[in-house]
């Protein structure tokens, strides 16, 4: 969950947030700049700057001089003295523009992901809302599309938990092979992709924790109220987090191949001794997590060391080559297809 | 308090382009280039009269880009008694298809199920095309409906093709990028018409017509390796609806046809993870897993080592055990030479 930073607010932002601002202040007489900033989501000196921009833009008109007439207006006794904006001239737009296509295509590829998701089961709402959007767009929404995937109930139960501020408890079979009961105070629940998340505060462990959802069994809500989490722990914005007493792991990879491990936020240590190849530093809580990733990225991924750490991943392929190479036909006949 | 226009102050690129944007909403026949440089904010401060206008002339055409690229509809007119002289093309913007049209309303119920939408898009660049669509809808000054507590559904595309990808649908254009087919060992060269990018599965798929093979094919945006480029000249109609569909429809029936068997060590994660997705196979602790590609399958299974065996297909069984044997020979024990990083 690196480089999650929103982009910055750049030219386009600007410019279509005054396209977006005048139709907004057209229809409301009086408003203040706070509330402006609230409704966008902006802060109050982003409001200010674009309405001294509009009151100071128009069109080059007749005499192509930009003259009074030609401009916007507001009433400036008001903005500067009460912080309220009333605009008094208008000129060439009173609408809200169009969606680009590309716009359009994102949030319906946003719905399309929400409507497999219990929470959002109306899927008729869902359709509507995809067809207004795109005859709101200019041009046809760019081919976009998101597949419908069954959603875990575990999804809902947690769901209706996080609402009712009750605990939930549930087997948990942690990456080192640990199977344990935990209750939680379920706080979130994320998702990547496929892959959903729950975050919460655990009494086993009295501390935030994440957990994965496929890793849970015998999920179950309880009566018990949630403790209130709202003083002092922060949840952090990214899922994983590291710990003091992680463990740092050298591996090489081709340089390309960074992306695949981002969650881990790979630091980049120089090139390898091999062509092609770069070296880089990732922290890990134990070397059981480690060895399910690096088998998972056969030939793209190499540990370097520490050495037990290279030793646990070999031991670990091994084991699993031996499967095969050994008892292939030995295997009980039971489980063999028909 | 209007501004004096002898007087020049810095102009900003957002009043450069809002002025023109303005300009030409307010055009009912077009402005052309020489009325714009010469007349609108922020061109005119540079213009020199009878002079060489060259980059502010480029200026313009990076301008028109951008505020095309924002689904502002900048119209190129031809002259009429001139047509293909460059001279004499106007520019407008029709007010009528740069308005959003009059009949679409949304509710407050609405406007927060599309907040959670571009929610949806938390990195890359449609969280920025998101959050624009946003600030268009706030244009309209509708409250959203209270927001889902504690609920953060997200979706990521970290492959760098799929922007460029993206853009290329848009502008209808073929590109070409070097794809590393799945059991190959060097990738090919393909030029794609790209119809459609799809998630199956969890992951992006690239939809489109294949110029060499003259038929569609789908491509996994993560084996696209280096840059997508854009054929020069080779453009094409944007792709028709439902291309999206058509692509996952395909994906889906692959899904259904391919099943690998395979049994899971009771109580390890394999056991846990895979029996939620897959179904119960005929034998204790087997689980019947449906795939569309082999190698991704090899891939994520070698992952669980020993706690996942694999009777069928034969395919898969050579996949996985090639990956956990090169992953176990390549990490045989280094010869103890002292690191000159260890050194230091």
């Amino acid at each position: 969950m690196t480089a999650a930073k929103a982009a910055a607010f750049g030219a386009s932002d600007k410019l279509t947030f005054l396209l977006s601002l005048v139709p907004y202040l057209m229809d409301h007489d009086r408003v203040s700049v706070t509330a402006v900033a609230d409704h966008f989501g902006v802060t109050p000196e982003r409001v200010r700057d674009a309405v001294n921009l509009i009151a100071m833009s128009g069109v080059p008109g007749e005499t192509r001089q930009y003259l009074h007439g030609d401009l916007f207006d507001i009433q400036w006794d008001e903005f500067e003295t009460n912080d309220n904006i009333v605009l008094t001239h208008l000129v060439a737009i009173d609408d809200s523009p169009r969606f680009s296509a590309r716009e359009a295509a994102a949030l319906i590829a946003g719905l399309q992901y929400l409507s497999a998701l219990p929470e959002n089961g109306d899927r008729d709402a869902i359709a509507t809302l995809m067809a207004k959007l795109t005859r709101s767009s200019t041009g046809a929404p760019s081919q976009l599309a998101v597949s419908r995937t069954d959603a875990d109930v575990a999804i809902s139960v947690i769901q209706a938990a996080v609402r009712a501020g009750t605990q939930v408890e549930f087997d948990y079979l942690n990456a080192r092979g640990t199977d344990e009961h935990r209750c939680v105070d379920p706080l979130r629940i994320e998702s990547v992709d496929s892959d959903w998340y729950l975050r919460g505060w655990c009494h086993l462990r009295e501390a935030m924790r994440t957990f994965r959802l496929d890793r849970m069994s015998n999920l179950r809500s309880t009566d018990v109220p949630a403790d209130s989490h709202d003083d002092g722990v922060i949840l952090p914005d990214t899922l994983f987090q590291g710990s003091a007493d992680d463990l740092t792991v050298t591996i090489e990879l081709p340089a390309a191949a960074l992306e695949l491990l981002a969650d881990y936020a790979p630091v980049p240590h120089g090139p390898a001794a091999a062509e092609g190849l770069s070296r880089a530093e990732v922290r890990v809580s134990h070397f059981h997590g480690l060895k399910r990733l690096v088998s998972g990225l056969a030939g793209v991924v190499t540990v370097l060391d520490p050495g037990p750490a290279r030793q646990t991943v070999a031991d670990w392929a091994a084991a699993g080559a031996a499967r095969y190479e050994s008892a292939a036909h030995s295997e009980p006949a039971a489980g063999a297809p028909h | 308090m209007s501004p004096t226009p002898e007087q020049p102050h810095p102009v900003t690129v957002e009043e450069r382009l809002f002025s023109l944007v303005l300009a030409l909403i307010a055009t009912q026949i077009g402005l052309t280039k020489a009325d714009i440089l010469s007349t609108v904010q922020g061109y005119r401060q540079r213009f020199r009269v009878g002079g060489d206008n060259a980059s502010l002339e480029r200026q313009f055409e990076r301008d028109k880009d951008d505020i095309r690229e924002l689904g502002i509809p900048l119209e190129t007119i031809e002259s009429q008694g001139d047509p293909g002289s460059n001279h004499h093309l106007r520019y407008r913007i029709p007010k009528g298809l740069y308005d959003l049209p009059a009949d679409i309303a949304f509710s407050p119920d609405e406007i927060m199920l599309l907040k959670l939408a571009a929610a949806v898009w938390r990195e890359g660049s449609l969280s920025a095309e998101s959050r624009r669509a946003l600030t268009k809808l706030n244009s309209l000054g509708i409250d959203s409906s209270d927001p889902v507590i504690g609920y953060a559904p997200s979706l990521r595309a970290r492959e760098a093709s799929f922007e460029p990808l993206g853009k290329a649908m848009d502008r209808g254009q073929v590109v070409a990028f070097l794809y590393l087919k799945p059991g190959e060992s060097a990738p090919r060269r393909r030029v794609i018409a790209p119809l459609a990018v799809v998630l199956h599965e969890g992951r992006w798929h690239l939809y489109g017509a294949d110029q060499d093979a003259g038929a569609n094919r789908t491509f996994l945006l993560a084996r696209i390796v280096g840059p997508v480029v854009t054929v020069p000249g080779r453009t094409i109609a944007p792709a028709e609806d439902g291309q999206g569909e058509r692509a996952l429809a395909e994906l889906d029936a692959l899904w259904q046809a391919q099943v690998a068997l395979i049994t899971v060590e009771p109580g390890s994660d394999a056991a846990v993870r895979l029996s939620k997705r897959g179904e119960p196979g005929p034998a204790e602790d087997s689980v019947e897993l449906h795939y569309t590609d082999v190698n991704i399958l090899a891939d994520e299974l070698a992952g669980y080592g020993p706690e996942v065996y694999v009777f069928s297909p034969p395919t898969l069984i050579d996949a996985v055990l090639d990956r956990l044997r090169r992953v176990r020979d390549s990490h045989a024990p280094l010869p103890e030479t002292p690191r000159p990083e260890a050194a230091r």
